[in-house]
């Protein structure tokens, strides 16, 4: 994938926004359905957001630290990364959403979780704005970032704020598929 | 004639919207970070327009029914702007876009002239603005917005009002109170 940079820090701040409405949107609702399960090891609508907390809680300081370490210049131009395009396009939600093994860290079956779940997550996007702008002037390209599923591999910077932002994406369909499930909507 | 009811009659007429928007309540219109050249007329609910200053929301401006909306500084720019503009409740909107906007506002001198004095009462809206923040006591503030900006306390919850005005909301109601 080829593109400027200035169009991919935009595609991805929109993303952003639509997550974020999508996260007011839960917000809304009742605890009850907040933590409804389809099936008993399947995961609630807070589990989602847990889980996407748990991925921001690593890549925030990560990218964060990236960032303002780099000292890069502005380059007109993204290029994505044959492995970074692999994993970022991987995390893109389908029509019908496929599974996915969860490492078991990042796995929030079980907690005890309330709707500041949901806060932390809004206030995490936050945060990931403000470093999709600061990234504007730096090379999106030659700064690279660690992952989380693999610790033998880096990721250029641009591909890794697709990866987690893509991946907000998915557990924001994971989530409304919970909403949508017919046991909810008789509740 | 409101130069802005004026102006929504002639866009209704000549059909330049280039769509009507929803947003539930508390949902974004913009986020910080985005580049944003549209302009929004609001056709119901209310929203705020704030920036972020180490997690606080400080709030720099409100839209309601029969306004304007829009992230200026990106309209004019066409650059990246750091604010967010947020519903306050479920909000209608409808869109235009700057270049149809532009080509309607050259269209006609009389249409030229309606821009300049929407603009012109923007500038004295800011400075006004600018004085608020300047004034030291927070009833002073209080006083010059209620007398500028009655509908204001009709349709804004206190907390809001209470940011804009740069003191807490129980400041803010002690004030309302004496």
């Amino acid at each position: 994938m080829t593109t400027t940079s200035e169009q991919l820090i935009q595609d991805l701040v929109e993303r952003t926004r639509l997550n974020i409405n999508e996260a007011e949107k839960f917000s809304n609702f009742s605890n009850e359905k907040l933590n409804h399960k389809i099936k008993y090891d399947s995961w609630s609508i807070l589990e989602c957001f847990e889980h996407l907390n748990l991925y921001g809680d690593f890549y925030i300081p990560e990218l964060k630290s990236r960032i303002e370490n780099s000292k890069s210049l502005p380059n007109v131009n993204f290029k994505s990364g044959i492995i970074g395009n692999y994993f970022a396009k991987m995390m893109l939600p389908k029509d019908k959403l496929n599974k996915m093994k969860t490492l078991k860290d990042k796995n929030p079956i079980g907690s005890q979780l309330d709707r500041t779940t949901i806060a932390r997550f809004i206030r995490q996007q936050e945060e990931m704005l403000k470093l999709l702008d600061t990234s504007r002037h730096i090379d999106l390209n030659k700064t690279k970032t660690a992952i989380s599923i693999s610790k033998l591999i880096k990721l250029k910077l641009g591909d890794t704020f697709r990866f987690v932002i893509y991946h907000n994406e998915r557990h924001m369909a994971q989530a409304n598929k919970v909403l949508d499930s017919k046991n909810l909507k008789a509740a | 004639m409101n130069p802005i009811l004026n102006f929504i009659e002639k866009i209704d007429q000549q059909n330049l919207w280039d769509k009507t928007l929803k947003l539930n309540r508390k949902g974004y219109l913009k986020v910080s970070g985005s580049v944003d050249t549209n302009l929004y007329f609001i056709v119901s609910g209310s929203l705020k327009i704030y920036v972020l200053d180490e997690f606080e929301e400080n709030i720099i401006r409100f839209g309601y029914i029969d306004n304007f909306i829009s992230s200026l500084d990106s309209f004019i720019t066409e650059k990246p702007s750091d604010v967010y503009i947020q519903a306050i409740k479920r909000t209608e909107l409808k869109v235009i876009k700057k270049p149809a906007f532009m080509s309607f506002v050259e269209s006609s001198e009389e249409n030229t002239k309606i821009w300049q004095l929407i603009l012109m009462n923007l500038i004295v809206q800011q400075m006004e603005r600018e004085r608020d923040i300047l004034t030291a006591s927070p009833k002073e503030r209080y006083k010059r917005v209620l007398a500028r900006s009655p509908q204001l306390f009709q349709e804004i919850p206190n907390k809001y009002i209470a940011s804009y005005l740069r003191m807490t909301p129980e400041t803010l109601s002690r004030i309302k109170k004496s």
